[in-house]
């Protein structure tokens, strides 16, 4: 695995997504609308659960080191609509997840899309 | 009326204009802007927020006659979703009509949100003991809903991105919330709250025909947050709603407005629209709010959480 990251104007890499998923949550007071990345890691830990999907990341920086990230998503009852469920993602898959960054926690991402090991991509508009 | 037509559906919005000293003073949808008038020309910046709470401008050029405005608007500032930009026109607001005989249509069925309508006009004009509570608020950690507290319908009935089921019964409609699986009652009949029938966050709420139109009135509302940005609702506030059905009973409109003197000089106005779907349920909503204290352990600030707790009195 390595660690991809990138920051790119989120304007050029939004797809998939429904805003509307993000209607109640104060998104804004932790995440960036003009800082994006991609992370590629394995999944250690899974949070589905109300009010917000939470994925815990491990992802190595190809010199031995690993980092935890912490990636969330929208509320899982907005997400299991759209064929998302708890099984859809498994711990010890590899993920690649595109998302905002944190403002203030640079290993903190707001999931815009996920791509699966099998290159099935899924976003928040699934 | 202001009407704003971009690629997406028309958002509307009430502004108004009031002289003041040698400038005007602006409202759009009850939250102050920045007015320029030049002879016939007229400037109005909006700031809004979009669907994921990131804040941006609207600015509005275009010129103005006795009865009517037009000209075109263009986004400024970071968005999630960015407009296009496009064009606006604005006529003046009839006056509110009397009130009408009762002519009810069917309202029951889900409803699912549809997109557009509402400026999401982001600040408002606060008191100042309003602004002083405002201005300490910290949205990720005082938010009610983060740790599944309800935010109470004021913030609810205006979130996008849930169903809602509303189930007609003898003097009485059933408001059923996917978000937080939530439940509301409108009494139809007058009826009057109970002797000690305490504030909530749903409040008490009584509604009438007037014409086709549903009202609704709520009043007993528990202190609590008029959306996820933190301005305050108070225990005297009420809340009035008008719903429409469109003709061919598929769409369902809202004009909703929150008369809260307390804390805001001038009602914030929102409006939001949904459509009839029969083919969805509501589904369940169960919340933890495990995460949320997990990552205040995590981030060493559950000291400083419990420190703040009498804010979330709202005292």
């Amino acid at each position: 695995m390595t660690l991809r990251l990138t920051l790119v104007a989120a304007v050029t890499c939004i797809f998939l997504i429904q805003g509307s998923a993000y209607g109640h949550h104060s998104f804004a007071a932790e995440f960036t609308a003009e800082e994006t990345a991609t992370i590629e890691g394995v999944v250690t830990e899974i949070w589905f659960r109300n009010p917000h999907v939470r994925y815990f990341i491990d992802v190595a920086d190809g010199e031995g080191d690993i980092a935890r990230w912490d990636t969330r998503g929208s509320s899982p009852t907005l997400l299991v609509r759209k064929g998302w469920t708890k099984k859809t993602i498994s711990v010890g898959d590899k993920v690649t997840i595109h998302g905002h960054l944190g403002r203030n926690d640079k290993h903190l991402l707001s999931i815009i899309t996920v791509e699966l090991a099998d290159g099935t991509k899924i976003g928040q508009g699934y | 009326m202001l009407e704003l037509k971009g690629d997406g559906p028309p958002i509307i919005g009430l502004l108004t204009l009031q002289p003041s000293a040698e400038t005007w003073t602006g409202h759009v949808e009850g939250g102050p802007v920045a007015v320029t008038i030049d002879g016939n020309s007229i400037e109005v910046l909006v700031d809004s927020r979009d669907l994921a709470g990131f804040v941006f401008n609207r600015r509005l050029t275009g010129t103005f006659s006795d009865q009517s405005m037009s000209g075109s608007f263009t986004i400024e500032g970071a968005t999630e979703d960015p407009e296009p930009g496009g064009e606006w026109t604005a006529s003046r607001k009839p006056a509110d009509r009397p009130r009408q005989a009762p002519q009810p249509v069917d309202i029951g069925g889900t409803w699912t949100p549809a997109p557009g309508v509402d400026f999401r006009k982001y600040s408002m004009d606060l008191t100042d003991k309003a602004q002083d509570w405002f201005d300490g608020y910290l949205m990720h950690y005082d938010q009610p809903n983060v740790r599944c507290v309800s935010p109470g319908i004021v913030a609810m009935v205006a979130w996008g991105a849930y169903p809602m089921e509303i189930i007609a019964s003898e003097n009485r409609l059933t408001y059923i919330y996917e978000v937080g699986s939530e439940v509301r009652r409108v009494f139809l009949d007058g009826k009057s709250p109970p002797d000690y029938y305490p504030p909530s966050p749903m409040g008490f709420s009584n509604g009438y025909w007037d014409g086709s139109d549903l009202v609704i009135d709520t009043q007993l509302l528990e202190a609590n947050v008029r959306d996820f940005r933190g301005e305050p609702v108070s225990e005297g506030a009420r809340m009035r709603e008008r719903y429409t059905v469109s003709d061919n009973g598929n769409t369902l409109s809202a004009v909703i407005t929150l008369l809260d003197p307390e804390n805001y000089k001038v009602p914030p106005v929102r409006r939001r629209k949904w459509v009839r779907n029969p083919d969805t349920e509501i589904y369940p909503y169960e919340c933890d709010p495990d995460s949320f204290y997990r990552q205040m352990y995590e981030q060493k600030k559950l000291d400083m959480y419990f420190e703040r707790a009498k804010r979330r009195q709202f005292d």
